[in-house]
C-alpha cells in the first residue's frame, strides 16, 4: 500500500485531481453562463480574481481567512450581477461577436485594474490548514490537509450546484429559462432575473475558484488565466451545454496536464490542451456529452 | 468629378490601385518631415495595421472571431528571425513572403477543425492557441533563444537613400526613415490586396455567410472552404505583420506575442471600425501613438505615471475604450461620423 500511495503515478493523480477540480469548477461556471445567456464569458477568470482580491487582500490586514472567503464570494455575486445588467443585457439580440468582444475588453480592463488598485505585493495567502504532506511508511504522499481542503471545497460546490439545478424550484426555473425563455415567460417565470442570477452564481463560484488557487500561493491578477483556458477546453470538449461534461472534462484536462508536466515538459502542457481540443473537435464538433441538435433557420 | 465615378465603376481595380498609390506617396512624403522617433512609431504602426486589417477581414467579413492572431504573428516573427540569421543576404520581400506563407500554413492547421465551429468555440480555440505560443517558444531554447529571444540585423538604408541625408544624425535618420518607408510600402501592397479581396467573389460570399449561412449554402457557397480561406488569409496577414515588426525591431522575444497582444489587436480593430480598410489604418495609428494617448489621459486625470495606477493606465484605458465602443458605437471611429450626423438630424427633427 505504501508503495502505491507514494508512487510517482499516484503523486501525479493527486496533483492532477487538485488542479483538475479547480478547472472543472471554472468550466462549470462557463457552462452556466453559456446555457443561460449564450455568452462565452472570456472574463470569467479575471472577474474571479477581482473578487478574490477584494476579499483576500484583507488577510494581509489580519482579517480572518473564512471571513475573507465569504467576502470574496459575495463580491463575486455582486460583480456577476452587475456585469450581466450593465454589459451583457444591452447586447441581447445583437450579433454573437458583440458580447465576445465586450467580455474580452472586460478581461483586459480587469487585468489592468487589479494590479493598479492593489500594487503587487507577492504576499502569500496563508492556508487555514497544514500544508505538510502526509507520510506513509517513511515516504511522502503528495496529499496534505490543505490539498484535501482544496479538493473538497471544489467538489462540494459542484455538488451543491448540481443539487440546486436538479432538486429546487429555483433550479428548475433557471433550467426552464435557459431552455425556452419565451415559454417560461408565458408561464410566469421572471426570465430576466434568472439570467442575472445565472451570472451571479457563476461569478460567485468563479470567486471561490480564485480563492482556492490563491490560498497558499501569491495573490496575482493572472492566477486564473491558465485555468480559464483549460476550463474553456474542458467545457468545449464536453460540449458547452453539458455541466457533467464540463466537470469530467476539467478533471481529465487537469490529470493530462499533470502527467505531461511531470514526464515531458511544463512548457508543453498548454499545447497539449490545444491538441486535445483539436482532436476532439475534429471527431465530434458539438462536444462529447451533448446530443446533436439541428439549428433552426 | 464625374470622370472619377466613371473610372471607379469601369475599372475598380485600377482605381483602387491609383487611390492607394496616391495615399502611399503622401505617407512617404510625410515621413520626410518626421523625426526618427516618429518614423519608428509609424513603421510599427504600419506593421500592426497589416495584422489589424487581416483580423478585420476575418471578423467583419466572415463573422468569425479569432484571438489567436498574436500566435500567427509569432510564427511569422520567428520564421523571419531564424531565416535572416541563416541567410543574411535574402532580399526583404522574399523573407516577408516566406513568413506570410508560414503564417498561412499555421492558420490552415488550426482552421481545418476549427472552422466547422461557430463563434465562441472558434474564439476560445484560438485563445487556447495563442496561450500556448509563449511556453512553446520557451520550450525549444536552441531554436528560439528562450526568453531572451533572437536578434537580427536592422534594416539599413541603401547608400542611394542614405545619400539624401546630411547633418550629425544622418545615418540614424536615414535608417529610421528607410524602415518607415519600407513598412508603409509593404502595408500599402497588403491593403491593396485586401481592398480587392473585399470586393471579390470570395468577399461577397463571406458577407453572405456572416449574415445568413443557410442562404449562402443554398446559393452554392462552400461553407467550410470559404470559412477556412478567410481564416488562412487572416493568419497570413498576421504572419506578414509579425515578420515586418521583427525586421523593424531587429529582434523577437516570446513575451511580445502573449494573449495581451491578441486583445490589443481586437481593441485596435474595434476602435478603428470593424471590416473597413480605413478603420485598420486608424487602428495602426492608434497603436503608434498609444503612449501619447495614455500620457494625455495621465495629464487630464492627474494620475502620476510612476504610480502603480499610472503604470497600468494603458490597459485600463484600452479595456474601457473597447467596451464603450462596442456598446455605444459598434462601428468604431469610421462609423462615428455618420452616427453623429444621424443623431444630430434626429435631435433637430424632434424640436
Amino acid at each position: 500500500m505504501s508503495t502505491l500511495l507514494t508512487s510517482r503515478i499516484m503523486t501525479d493523480v493527486f496533483g492532477g485531481i487538485t488542479s483538475g477540480a479547480v478547472i472543472a469548477l471554472v468550466a462549470l461556471c462557463l457552462v452556466i453562463v453559456w446555457k443561460s445567456t449564450n455568452v462565452l464569458n472570456f472574463a470569467q477568470g479575471a472577474m474571479g480574481m477581482f473578487a478574490t482580491f477584494v476579499g483576500m487582500n484583507l488577510v494581509f490586514h489580519d482579517t480572518n481567512y473564512w471571513l475573507c472567503l465569504v467576502l470574496s464570494v459575495a463580491t463575486g455575486l455582486v460583480v456577476g450581477g452587475l456585469t450581466e445588467r450593465v454589459l451583457i443585457r444591452p447586447l441581447y439580440g445583437k450579433p454573437e461577436i458583440n458580447p465576445i468582444v465586450v467580455m474580452v475588453g472586460f478581461l483586459g480592463l480587469l487585468e489592468a485594474l487589479v494590479p493598479a488598485i492593489w500594487a503587487s505585493s507577492f504576499n502569500t495567502v496563508p492556508s487555514p490548514f497544514s500544508q505538510v504532506y502526509f507520510q506513509s511508511h517513511g515516504n511522502t504522499v503528495l496529499l496534505s490537509p490543505f490539498v484535501l481542503y482544496q479538493i473538497a471545497l471544489a467538489l462540494g460546490v459542484m455538488l451543491v450546484v448540481a443539487l440546486l439545478f436538479q432538486y429546487t424550484t429555483l433550479g428548475l426555473k433557471m433550467r426552464a429559462a435557459a431552455l425556452a425563455p419565451e415559454v417560461s415567460r408565458l408561464l410566469g417565470v421572471r426570465v430576466n432575473r434568472l439570467l442575472t442570477l445565472g451570472w451571479m452564481l457563476s461569478s460567485g463560484i468563479g470567486a471561490l475558484a480564485g480563492v482556492i488557487v490563491s490560498t497558499g500561493h501569491t495573490l496575482d491578477a493572472t492566477n486564473l488565466d491558465g485555468i480559464f483556458v483549460s476550463a474553456f477546453i474542458a467545457a468545449a470538449v464536453g460540449g458547452l451545454e453539458s455541466p457533467l461534461g464540463a466537470v469530467i472534462g476539467g478533471l481529465l484536462i487537469g490529470l493530462a496536464q499533470q502527467f505531461i508536466l511531470n514526464y515531458w515538459s511544463a512548457n508543453l502542457a498548454p499545447l497539449a490542451g490545444v491538441i486535445v481540443l483539436l482532436i476532439s473537435l475534429a471527431i465530434k464538433p458539438q462536444g462529447i456529452f451533448t446530443r446533436t441538435v439541428t439549428r433552426r433557420v | 468629378m464625374k470622370w472619377l465615378t466613371t473610372l471607379r465603376d469601369a475599372r475598380p481595380t485600377t482605381s483602387r490601385a491609383l487611390g492607394i498609390t496616391l495615399l502611399t506617396l503622401l505617407a512617404l512624403l510625410i515621413t520626410f518631415r518626421l523625426s526618427a522617433l516618429d518614423d519608428a512609431k509609424l513603421a510599427s504602426g504600419a506593421a500592426i495595421a497589416i495584422v489589424v486589417v487581416g483580423l478585420s477581414w476575418l471578423i467583419g467579413w466572415s463573422g468569425q472571431v479569432s484571438l489567436g492572431n498574436s500566435g500567427f504573428m509569432a510564427v511569422g516573427a520567428y520564421v523571419t528571425a531564424i531565416w535572416a540569421n541563416h541567410h543574411a543576404t535574402t532580399p526583404i520581400f522574399v523573407t516577408l513572403l516566406l513568413a506570410t506563407g508560414c503564417g498561412a500554413l499555421s492558420g490552415l492547421v488550426l482552421a481545418l477543425p476549427s472552422t466547422r465551429l461557430r463563434g465562441p468555440y472558434l474564439a476560445g480555440m484560438t485563445l487556447a492557441f495563442s496561450f500556448a505560443v509563449v511556453p512553446l517558444a520557451l520550450n525549444f531554447p536552441s531554436v528560439t533563444g528562450a526568453s531572451s529571444g533572437l536578434t537580427l540585423n536592422f534594416l539599413n538604408a541603401p547608400s542611394w537613400f542614405a545619400g539624401l541625408f546630411t547633418g550629425p544624425q544622418a545615418t540614424v535618420n536615414a535608417n529610421a526613415q528607410w524602415s518607415a518607408d519600407v513598412a508603409i510600402v509593404v502595408a500599402a501592397v497588403a491593403f491593396f490586396f485586401m481592398a480587392n479581396l473585399f470586393h471579390s467573389r470570395t468577399g461577397r460570399a463571406m458577407r453572405l455567410i456572416r449574415d445568413n449561412d443557410v442562404a449562402a449554402e443554398l446559393t452554392g457557397v462552400n461553407l467550410p472552404r470559404t470559412r477556412t480561406l478567410a481564416f488562412v488569409i487572416s493568419a497570413a496577414y498576421a504572419g506578414l505583420g509579425g515578420s515586418l515588426l521583427t525586421l523593424l525591431n531587429g529582434s523577437v522575444t516570446p513575451q511580445t506575442y502573449s494573449i495581451a497582444l491578441s486583445i490589443l489587436l481586437l481593441t485596435l480593430m474595434v476602435l478603428g471600425g470593424i471590416g473597413t480598410l480605413s478603420g485598420a489604418v486608424l487602428g495602426g495609428l492608434i497603436y503608434s501613438y498609444s503612449d501619447n494617448l495614455v500620457s494625455l489621459v495621465n495629464k487630464v486625470t492627474g494620475v502620476n505615471p510612476a504610480s502603480t495606477f499610472g503604470a497600468n493606465l494603458k490597459g485600463i484605458v484600452f479595456g474601457a475604450l473597447l467596451i464603450l465602443t462596442m456598446l455605444l458605437a459598434p462601428r468604431g471611429l469610421v462609423g462615428l461620423g455618420s452616427q453623429l450626423v444621424r443623431l444630430f438630424a434626429q435631435l433637430r427633427n424632434r424640436t
